[in-house]
């Protein structure tokens, strides 16, 4: 969970080894200088379709109702959704697109805040996967693997590099409230094989961010202190009798939960943001467990000194009923994501924080299910290629990367593999994905497996 | 498919007899001090840095080097020179590569990223090649040999301490050991009573007494059950994406209870579990036992790939099989030759060969709730009873049918012969066909775009204007037939018919190809969606086949015509059901004539209605295979099962007024008649029916659970490429591993000689790695530190003699002088030793030489895994419900899981953790922060962590709140008011001893303190005594509860609560 493993090391006076960066880890510090010092990774599950955001294919228009030609698609496997339909109708996308900045980005109209700071990001149009479904395909771009039971990025990275702080954890997890779609699940941000207490901390959205972090009814910080004043001299009594180090890492935990009792409370309290900022965000960012005051957490979170916040946006999957659906989606998340870019660039940390954007599959080129052009239709799961966008920390801004077929449904160039992604994202953490490694049953295991290139055309 | 899976495995005797070197080596342990062990020194070094591309792995073994036999290192490498060249150093072309400095040449390369050989690795591996480099075969798969030495655990460890300076620590004071004792058996602290009267006992054998009762408690089966489910990855919910609750399963988990409690031998809990069902006259518990093997992760998500999923159930039996019963990691070789242990990836797949033997599906229904096949009916004596009763009410009804039928036939036999007047409601009849519900001839659609039903002006067929109306012609006349698109449903108001239920369907079917898979007409919700539940025409590679179906494929009834269905032809087809719910009461007719047809399956036990999609559909069902480009003419639906005459007269209508008229074929009219018109019979009938329903009803209330049953024909398995489900290379034959012993001659190659193979007293692995996890449970910390992996890996053991040593008694029965498999003597065995019984401090020194214990110079000390938590804190309250089994329960922290659900009230709330309800994308979050594993896959071994989070559940949870509260409560009202007595007291609850002088002055300031705050704050005091589902009601102050019971709450987070020492 992000920080048990700290007890010992705080007492014996870890603040050095904080400033040393990522000393406290397994690792013991960088294998090169970082260029990101932490991530905000807002997950879009369900699998947003990058032809009616970023990837702007004016063939489909042409071709709107054609059959995929049989060439294109080249005994691609398909879903169980579409895999037996018996004709597989192209589907121009219905929303105008046009470029934006001075790097002259393609965006669509769903995404006029997105727009203003492209200049800022980077596209990668050829992201692809291995998986066509939602379970394995989240795993996959959370863990490496397609099947639960690794660990996730967040897990890794609190196991390679510790917890620079010493009242929050350092990998933390905030889900948008109240979404439907595709069900998440905890193993996303679990610790796999390593030792739980690298798994994330679920902020929820409610009055107890963290499981029971709250005193209970009648009960004040003063007290509690009371209480736990007590607790320590049992502890330190026990201690005189049964030198075990056990017992101090105790007394230390219950000091740090104290400290949480405060800190979790004062991230998660806006109040003394201003009205600016809040504005920035949206109209929804004063109301806790929406995308955007995740997008506002996450800011307040990065600037305490956690590490990896992992932020999910659910309702991408939208099989029919796109139109309503990706407008929904795209309303609920593009003010807030633009904001958080600026607002961090405005504060300087975006030179140093790493910002994602993106699900973990794409969207057929055709319409599953029956399709009337200028009718409201459906896409299904396209693993073989879609779009994510990243800025700030180490990425090379106002970019464009990889370049798909006319279709939108093939790589042309540059593809960027889910192991690349998690090798790229490593490398800029300052860690060599190689070598972050963790034996467990006879053989060591790490984010990318055996595979994974860094992509060194977005790197700044 | 070939069924040759039953071959003899002669070379792999061989192999094994290689392997089987004299056990004194296999540790390479202590024989001479200065000589270096292969097992022991060298191997660690050779597996960590040189096996992943110089060892057993074939596929990418670098150089043509093998280092891990001694044959193939010492071998002419294409370079010409060797490896190793026993006792020569300087000629070992592997001793130059580990010290070079040149990039290109030094081992490890530098591309693999793992580092150099350290200097004293390198000093080793010369010493080594000096002495003659001797291999030895891995440690745990010899077998061990009866142990010589009488002294036992004890003396192992004395001894080898007393090379070290040290020695055993004397026994842990009589508190302290019946608290480590109690919880390690049972899970639960000992009450004051049992402390005081343990305390007080000072006979010799009073600790032995203790151990036979805590045994004998129903408590220890329950204890002993939470970690076999991490094993067995026990979970109340179906797992992976949509992870649907699964509140089916808990029969098996109170079977291992009882399994424990009665102390079913090892290996009979073993080989129920892996192959119960086998055995000969297999019990219901047999069978139940299997269940293990259908507890792994299923799933359920839309547009799932079901062979991806079957064949990854198939893959979690196989490691779950390895993990939990060889010790071995079967991980790596699902896609490769194993790099580090001698196991190919032939030797995984015939493995799997074993298990994937069942009638299953890949996916569980979305839209109902069948419980996947194969499957066991959980049957109470009244139930089964009643069922045997209406059986035989249904029997008896299809007796009495059958003689009116035949009355009926024979009535018309002797109007035939002359010797009656034709039956008057035959004649009546004039030839018609009775029961129909509803007749489209397609012949155009109407204005609203529908198809008349010809039978009236009720009940349109309806379909999207893409299926067309088209002209063609069939027996030379032009007729007008639909044509399907494969993609849009032409649906019909009719057709929701239980099983017990007649009915027949006819159409005329022009098939457009030979497909490999379309759906012609179905009444269900949706394919592997809803399980297939309904009915079904399909064409399966070609051929006609029709079914019901309550699940497919373990639960159905399905018949197969023998030949193929032309293409590009007009066909008429009728199928029909006579009620029965058997294969033998469906009949596929072709062209009016009944079709030789093989039966596909006939296990129907359910009904067939439910899951959607109430009526028929023709063409079209939700992500199947349509039946594309084909034609569909005069479909008719009857309430009846018709008789091949009418069918005759469907296909060349006229056939029933010929036969009538021309007086000929007596069989068939026969049976027009008794099927159609006659009196008696069709009251027969109906009563046949009635019981049938009956009976239907009943079969379906009793509950199921998924068990192993194997199919009468083995499917064929095969090795698949890089693991993934679609890339079929050889097929493979049931097999176990080349490396261990070899297959039985005599057994048959199934899961049964596979259970028998496992538990034969010589092999090596199943008993190592049982005691290896049960000295794990007791001491922290296993006597080889990875319990999942004995493999070539794992880090080689401190004590390789008391692993062997009890691995032996275990396994060896009590005339051979071991104890056959006995749990609880086992557990005795241990606990009575003297390193058991050590206290668990020792000097400093050796707590930092030895911070994980491994040398035992000092008893077992560990945080207490969840349950032992909260069920420690539930009993030392009196608030602990010790209920056995049944359905899982939620409790308070339920609605904050992340996957919420409504908690309990009342009972629920107090049971012992096990039952808690257990949801793996969601689990119970206060068992999870303490470390309960999901229990996505199987787990051999729990972290024990120690968190700030810890103390937020402890401290704020109203679970532990209430907890407090409650004892704090009682302990004031037993002892008048006076709270420095209650605290005592709940001191002594909680930790199983007396507070000393300095630890009741804390209690006493802390309880000072806390009265002063909430007496002046009554309102807190209120609010604090008010938590929880059992509410206070003694008559006591609110700020004198609220301050006992804030310090009770405290002492649950003391490391004398916590914490076994």
């Amino acid at each position: 969970m992000g920080f048990g493993g700290l007890a010992l090391a705080d007492m014996l006076g870890r603040s050095a080894a904080a400033e040393q960066g990522g000393a406290d880890g397994v690792l013991g510090g960088f294998h090169h200088p970082p260029k990101a010092k932490r991530v905000i990774y807002l997950f879009q599950s369900g699998g947003p379709s990058q032809l009616d955001l970023y990837d702007h294919k004016p063939l489909l228009k042409q071709r709107d109702g054609e059959q995929l030609p049989d060439s294109v698609r080249g005994g691609q496997r398909l879903t169980g959704m579409s895999g037996n339909q018996s004709s597989i109708p192209l589907a121009a996308s219905p929303y105008a697109f046009s470029q934006y900045g001075d790097s002259g980005a393609w965006l669509s109209e769903l995404l006029p805040h997105t727009a203003k700071v492209a200049d800022r990001l980077c596209f990668i149009r050829t992201m692809y996967t291995e998986s066509i479904n939602h379970g394995p395909g989240v795993t996959f771009m959370q863990s490496g693997s397609q099947i639960p039971g690794r660990p996730s990025i967040g897990a890794w990275l609190d196991y390679g590099l510790g917890n620079e702080h010493d009242d929050l954890p350092s990998f933390v997890v905030l889900i948008t409230k109240n979404k439907g779609g595709q069900p998440l699940m905890s193993h996303l941000w679990g610790a796999g094989f390593l030792p739980t207490k690298h798994q994330a901390v679920r902020f929820r959205s409610g009055s107890d961010p963290v499981l029971y972090v709250n005193n209970p009814p009648g009960v004040s910080a003063a007290n509690r202190r009371q209480l736990l004043d007590g607790l320590r001299e049992l502890h330190e009594h026990q201690f005189a009798g049964t030198p075990d180090a056990e017992i101090t890492a105790r007394i230390a935990n219950y000091e740090m939960a104290f400290r949480m009792q405060a800190s979790v409370p004062e991230v998660t309290d806006f109040s003394n943001e201003p009205q600016s900022v809040l504005d920035m965000y949206g109209p929804n960012a004063k109301d806790p467990g929406t995308f955007a005051a995740n997008c506002l957490l996450a800011r307040r979170l990065a600037e305490r000194g956690v590490r990896f916040i992992q932020l999910y946006h659910q309702d991408w999957d939208h099989h029919g009923g796109l139109k309503g659906g990706i407008t929904r989606e795209a309303k609920e998340t593009d003010q807030p994501a633009a904001a958080l870019v600026q607002d961090l660039a405005q504060r300087g940390m975006l030179d140093d924080t790493l910002v994602v954007w993106g699900g973990e599959f794409g969207r057929t080129n055709y319409c599953q299910g029956l399709y009337k052009p200028g009718q409201d239709f459906g896409r299904d799961h396209h693993p073989r290629c879609f779009t994510i966008w990243m800025a700030g920390g180490g990425i090379k801004p106002g970019t464009t990367y990889g370049e798909t077929c006319e279709y939108g449904y093939n790589i042309v160039k540059d593809g960027v593999h889910v192991h690349d992604f998690h090798a790229t994202m490593l490398h800029l953490l300052g860690i060599d994905h190689e070598r972050l490694t963790y034996k467990f049953q006879g053989r060591r295991y790490r984010l990318t497996d055996v595979h994974g290139k860094i992509v060194k055309g977005i790197l700044a | 498919m070939g069924c040759s899976k039953r071959i003899e495995s002669v070379s792999l005797v061989a192999a094994w007899l290689l392997l089987a070197w004299p056990a004194a080596v296999a540790y390479g342990a202590d024989a001479s001090p200065a000589r270096l062990s292969f097992n022991r020194d060298i191997r660690p070094i050779l597996s960590d840095n040189c096996f992943a591309c110089h060892g057993p792995d074939n596929a990418n073994r670098q150089a043509g080097l093998r280092l891990d036999t001694f044959d193939l290192a010492t071998a002419e490498l294409d370079s010409g020179t060797r490896a190793i060249v026993p006792e020569k150093i300087d000629e070992s072309e592997l001793v130059a590569r580990i010290i070079s400095d040149d990039p290109d040449a030094v081992m490890p390369p530098p591309h693999a990223k793992i580092g150099r050989l350290s200097a004293e690795q390198v000093e080793t591996l010369k010493r080594w090649i000096t002495e003659g480099a001797k291999y030895e075969p891995h440690w745990a798969f010899v077998v061990p040999v009866k142990p010589e030495t009488a002294g036992g655990i004890d003396a192992i460890v004395s001894e080898k301490l007393a090379k070290r300076g040290l020695k055993l620590q004397p026994e842990a004071d009589r508190r302290t050991l019946i608290r480590r004792a109690s919880f390690d058996i049972t899970g639960l602290p000992p009450t004051p009573a049992e402390v005081e009267a343990f305390v007080a006992d000072t006979s010799a054998d009073a600790y032995d007494r203790l151990l036979d009762r805590l045994l004998a408690s129903p408590r220890y089966g329950e204890r002993m059950a939470a970690d076999w489910m991490d094993l067995a990855r026990y979970s109340d919910s179906y797992g992976f994406q949509v992870d649907r609750p699964r509140p089916d399963m808990w029969p098996w988990r109170d079977w291992v209870i009882k399994a424990f409690n009665t102390n079913l031998p090892w290996d009979q809990f073993t080989l129920w579990q892996i192959a119960g069902d086998l055995l000969p006259n297999a019990s219901d518990e047999q069978v139940l036992a299997t269940a293990f093997n259908r507890l792994h992760q299923q799933e359920s998500e839309g547009g799932s790939v079901e062979e991806e999923y079957r064949v990854n159930y198939v893959n979690d039996r196989v490691t779950t099989f390895g993990t939990a019963f060889l010790g071995l990691t079967f991980e790596c070789c699902r896609c490769h030759d194993h790099k580090f242990d001698p196991l190919a990836q032939k030797d995984f797949y015939s493995l799997f060969a074993f298990f994937d033997d069942i009638d299953e599906a890949g996916l569980y229904s979305h839209f109902t709730q069948s419980v996947p096949t194969p499957k066991l009916r959980m049957l109470d004596q009244t139930t089964a009873a009643a069922l045997a009763k209406v059986d035989e009410a249904a029997g008896e009804a299809a007796a009495e049918y059958e003689r009116e039928e035949s009355v009926a036939r024979g009535t018309v036999a002797y109007w035939i012969a002359g010797k009656l007047p034709m039956p008057v409601a035959l004649e009546a009849a004039g030839g018609t066909i009775p029961g129909e519900l509803v007749r489209y001839s397609f012949d155009g659609r109407g204005a609203d775009g529908t198809f008349a039903n010809e039978l009236g002006s009720k009940e349109p067929a309806t379909s999207p204007g893409d299926t067309m109306v088209v002209d063609d012609s069939r027996g030379g006349r032009p007729c007008q037939a639909i044509k399907l698109t494969g993609d849009h449903p032409v649906k019909t108001p009719v057709g929701n018919f239980r099983r017990s239920q007649p009915f027949t369907v006819s159409a005329w079917i022009k098939p457009a190809a030979q497909y490999d898979r379309a759906v012609v007409f179905h009444r269900s919700g949706a394919w592997t969606d809803a399980g297939s539940r309904g009915y079904e025409l399909l064409v399966d590679g070609g051929h006609l086949r029709w079914s019901l179906v309550h699940f497919w494929p373990g639960d159905a009834v399905s018949v197969r015509c023998t030949e193929p269905v032309p293409v590009g032809e007009w066909t008429h087809v009728a199928v029909a059901s006579d009620g029965s719910g058997k294969a033998a009461g469906l009949t596929i007719f072709v062209n009016g004539h009944p079709a030789a047809t093989t039966i596909v399956r006939d296990s129907l036990t359910r009904e067939i209605t439910g899951g959607g999609g109430d009526t028929i559909t023709i063409g079209e069902r939700t992500r199947d295979h349509g039946f594309k480009n084909g034609l569909v003419d005069d479909f008719r639906v009857f309430a009846r099962a018709l008789s091949p005459l009418e069918v005759r007269d469907l296909a060349a209508p006229g056939a029933i007024a010929a036969a009538l008229a021309e007086k000929r074929d007596a069989e068939a009219i026969g049976d027009y008649f008794a099927a159609a018109f006659a009196d008696e019979p069709a009251a027969k009938r109906a009563a046949l029916e009635a019981a049938r329903r009956s009976r239907d009803d009943l079969a379906e209330r009793p509950p199921e659970i998924m068990v192993m049953r194997d199919l009468p024909q083995p499917k064929m398995a095969y090795i698949l490429e890089r693991g993934e489900y679609d890339k079929r290379g050889a097929p493979v034959e049931p097999d176990t591993p080349a490396a261990l012993p070899p297959f039985p001659a005599d057994q048959p190659k199934n899961r049964l000689g596979l259970a028998r193979w496992l538990i034969d007293p010589e092999h090596p692995l199943l008993a190592r790695v049982t005691v290896n996890r049960l000295w794990q449970s007791l001491f922290g910390l296993g006597l080889v530190q990875s319990p999942e992996d004995l493999g070539s890996q794992s880090t080689r053991p401190e004590y390789p003699e008391i692993l062997d040593l009890l691995a032996w008694q275990f396994s060896h029965s009590p005339a051979d002088g071991g104890i056959g498999w006995d749990m609880k003597r086992l557990i005795k065995t241990i606990m009575l030793s003297d390193t058991y019984r050590q206290r668990s401090i020792a000097d400093a020194k050796t707590m930092a030489d030895d911070p994980l214990n491994v040398w035992l110079a000092r008893g077992p000390r560990h945080r207490l895994p969840a349950e032992m938590i909260r069920d420690g804190a539930l009993a030392a309250c009196g608030l602990l419900v010790e209920k056995m089994g049944g359905p899982p329960v939620k409790t308070y922290d339920m609605p904050d899981s992340f996957k919420p659900e409504k908690a309990d009230t009342g009972e629920g709330l107090y049971r012992r953790s096990l039952y808690t309800f257990w949801r793996r994308t969601g689990p119970a979050p206060v068992l999870e922060s303490f470390d309960m594993p999901k229990r996505v896959v199987c787990v051999a071994r729990r972290d024990t962590t120690n968190t700030p989070l810890h103390a937020f559940v402890l401290m704020n949870g109203p679970q532990f709140v209430e907890a407090a509260r409650v004892l704090a409560e009682r302990l004031l009202v037993e002892h008048d008011g006076q709270a420095e007595l209650a605290l005592d007291r709940a001191f002594e609850l909680l930790t199983n001893r007396q507070p000393d002088d300095e630890e009741q002055q804390i209690l006493r300031r802390m309880h000072t303190a806390q009265l002063d705050w909430y007496r002046s704050r009554p309102d807190d005091a209120a609010k604090l005594v008010a938590i929880g589902d059992k509410k206070a009601t003694a008559a006591l102050p609110a700020p004198d509860l609220a301050a006992t019971a804030s310090v009770v709450n405290a002492l649950m987070n003391y490391d004398g609560s916590v914490v076994k020492r």
